[in-house]
């Protein structure tokens, strides 16, 4: 790996220490990447189980509301057999576990849609709306930390440290609308309303959600790449680099960037949950056909079936990101420990 | 850091000092312009989408309400719940977790800390909309989800703290003294804890006040007559280029007392870590 770069000027046992004993590295490395697994699916069963209870735990009768006012008692009984929410808790939660494996996630109380169909439709272009954030975010991040980090004027660090915990004070929504206002109507560069599926020609009515959602997420990055590369800056290997003479790219990414990015990497996969909150009510800004406005449709019908299976499948979203995220940390910079 | 031989404030309390006056004077506007202003909030009138102008500061709304009046009536509605939105959960949070990091007993700690990554790993907003669904929408219920979601993260840091703190000299110290464990627990113990999750609170006030806000403005919060900054954004984006100042005004409201909040506590991390260095 190219982590010789890195270890230039690290302590001489340490490098040796990996050299000498790989087998003995490796085994751990497995066994905190299996318990780390272990535990996120231990997490991901919970939350399973949460957005499972939430609908049994509601005041009020999802069948009935279902049925209307004026339902019979034998219709909401016959329902309620249909659906299986006459049989004790457990019992539907075992049901609805085997179910998952099958790609079965229940049906709609009232649209009688399957709820993986809605996941199908809606899902992509949320998470779509995610990834172009979160790229357009590490290419914003990347410059701003790097300046402010090199530059080492004691205004501009205090500048941007305030600047950045200010922007984090200003609701999405709000920016959104002021977005809408400017570029929808000062000046048309956003459509009005209407989506459509494909790649390219999606991206003109998704780049100002993601815009408006890097407006949170390039201060939290910028800031936390910044302090990071200010430790970096501090090591020995940094200076190294600098006698050495290497190569401007080279030096960027392998002495700066490289070591420094792992913490970034990883509170980015944190913040994928903190967009997912963004995103939702970006779509019921926007009118763009996500997950969302579907859970937020769901919400105001008190669709459980609906809200159940959203609510759940973010949470594994998180789940797994974060996972993902602690190992891509872990391969940028191996000195980090897996927690 | 201080200069040599001269008395320096620690760095930070101006930003502490701007944080608090601009939140003592929202506070004040909220408690003063409701009370004598011109205009009643609720007060329905002719004067629909007026510009604002020197009769209506921030215009008129879309039912001739004064947006100014409607403004500042909400004050106390949305810090309010923010506040009792955060103070709920902290206080829940950070005794369920003290209580964690000190029992001795692993079953309980290992399930109830699975339940705690459990509800972390939902998306915020996500969980607290998803809530609301069940409980109904309202201002109740919103405090309601957000101390039902938000324990958890106070719980996690209290947990972590609790176990370094149980460690320290003065709580054995306490101990060998014979002192009962309830006022080891409550005067030794949750103290040093609660510093930590006190400071995750002043953070998350922010996250709270805009969580809040955004419930109202996707209609899961206060019922409609009531002047709410989210709500009257909602209002207003449906006639955001007939008339921006409906929805512009609460918004910078929100702004306000957001950066209040983020300016603050970023005066005080300031002011606390320079005094451990020194």
């Amino acid at each position: 790996m190219a982590s010789s770069a890195i270890n230039t000027g690290a302590p001489a046992e340490e490098i040796s220490a990996e050299q000498k004993v790989p087998d003995k590295n490796r085994i751990a490395l497995r066994r905190t990447l299996l318990g780390r697994l272990l535990r996120s699916l231990v997490v991901a069963f919970w939350v399973m189980f949460i957005a499972f209870s939430l609908l049994r735990f509601s005041p009020g009768d999802p069948i009935r509301l279902a049925l209307g006012t004026d339902a019979t008692e034998e219709a909401v009984a016959a329902m309620k057999i249909q659906y299986g929410l006459d049989q004790p808790f457990f019992v539907q939660f075992y049901h609805y576990l085997t179910g998952f494996f099958q790609g079965n996630l229940g049906v709609s109380y009232f649209s009688h849609r399957e709820v993986t169909e809605v996941l199908s439709t809606h899902l992509p272009v949320t998470l779509m709306i995610i990834l172009l954030s979160m790229g357009a975010a590490i290419l914003f991040a990347i410059p701003i930390a790097l300046s402010v980090a090199l530059s080492r004027r004691k205004f501009l660090t205090y500048f941007f440290r305030t600047s950045t915990s200010i922007s984090l004070a200003v609701p999405g929504f709000f920016l959104a609308l002021l977005g809408l206002l400017l570029f929808g109507t000062v000046v048309t560069w956003v459509p009005a309303a209407g989506y459509e599926g494909n790649f390219p020609s999606n991206l003109k009515y998704l780049w100002l959600p993601a815009l408006v959602n890097c407006f949170s997420l390039v201060p939290i990055l910028s800031r936390v790449l910044h302090s990071s590369l200010m430790d970096t800056l501090g090591e020995e290997f940094v200076e190294t680099g600098v006698i050495r003479g290497v190569g401007k790219l080279k030096f960027y990414w392998s002495y700066l960037l490289r070591p420094s990015l792992a913490p970034t990497v990883v509170l980015m996969s944190y913040m994928v949950g903190i967009m997912i909150g963004g995103t939702v009510v970006m779509e019921t800004i926007f009118s763009l056909p996500g997950i969302g406005r579907e859970l937020i449709d769901a919400v105001s019908t008190r669709d459980y079936a609906i809200v159940q299976g959203i609510v759940m499948i973010f949470g594994f979203i998180v789940v797994f990101t974060s996972f993902f995220g602690d190992l891509l940390g872990y391969l940028l910079d191996r000195r980090v420990t897996l927690s | 850091m201080s200069k040599k031989g001269r008395k320096v404030r620690p760095e930070g309390t101006f930003a502490v000092f701007i944080g608090t006056g601009m939140m003592a004077a929202i506070l004040l506007a909220g408690l003063l312009i409701p009370r004598f202003g011109k205009y009643d909030a609720n007060e329905i009138s002719a004067d629909q989408i007026l510009p604002p102008s020197s009769l209506h500061y921030f215009g008129t709304d879309m039912l001739g309400r004064d947006v100014f009046a409607r403004v500042f009536d909400a004050v106390f509605i949305d810090i309010g719940t923010a506040f009792i939105g955060v103070l709920i959960p902290l206080a829940v949070g950070t005794i369920i977790g003290t209580l964690l990091g000190i029992s001795r007993n692993r079953r309980i700690n290992s399930f109830i800390g699975s339940l705690i990554d459990g509800i972390n790993a939902f998306p915020f907003l996500i969980f607290v909309i998803a809530l609301v669904a069940f409980l109904g929408a309202g201002l109740s219920s919103i405090i309601l989800a957000l101390s039902l979601v938000n324990w958890a993260r106070y719980a996690r840091i209290a947990r972590t703290r609790a176990v370094v703190v149980n460690q320290q000299g003065y709580v054995e110290a306490a101990r060998t003294l014979g002192y009962k464990p309830t006022r080891i627990l409550f005067r030794h113990i949750i103290p040093n804890v609660s510093s930590e999750t006190r400071a995750y609170a002043l953070s998350d006030f922010t996250i709270v006040i805009i969580a809040v806000a955004a419930l109202s403005f996707l209609g899961l919060g206060v019922n409609p007559p009531q002047a709410e900054w989210g709500a009257m954004i909602k209002d207003g984006a449906n006639i955001i280029t007939l008339a921006w100042w409906t929805a512009v005004f609460p918004g910078l409201a929100i702004c306000w007392t957001g950066i209040s909040v983020a300016v603050f506590s970023e005066g005080l991390t300031k002011r606390i870590s320079e005094g451990n260095q020194q």
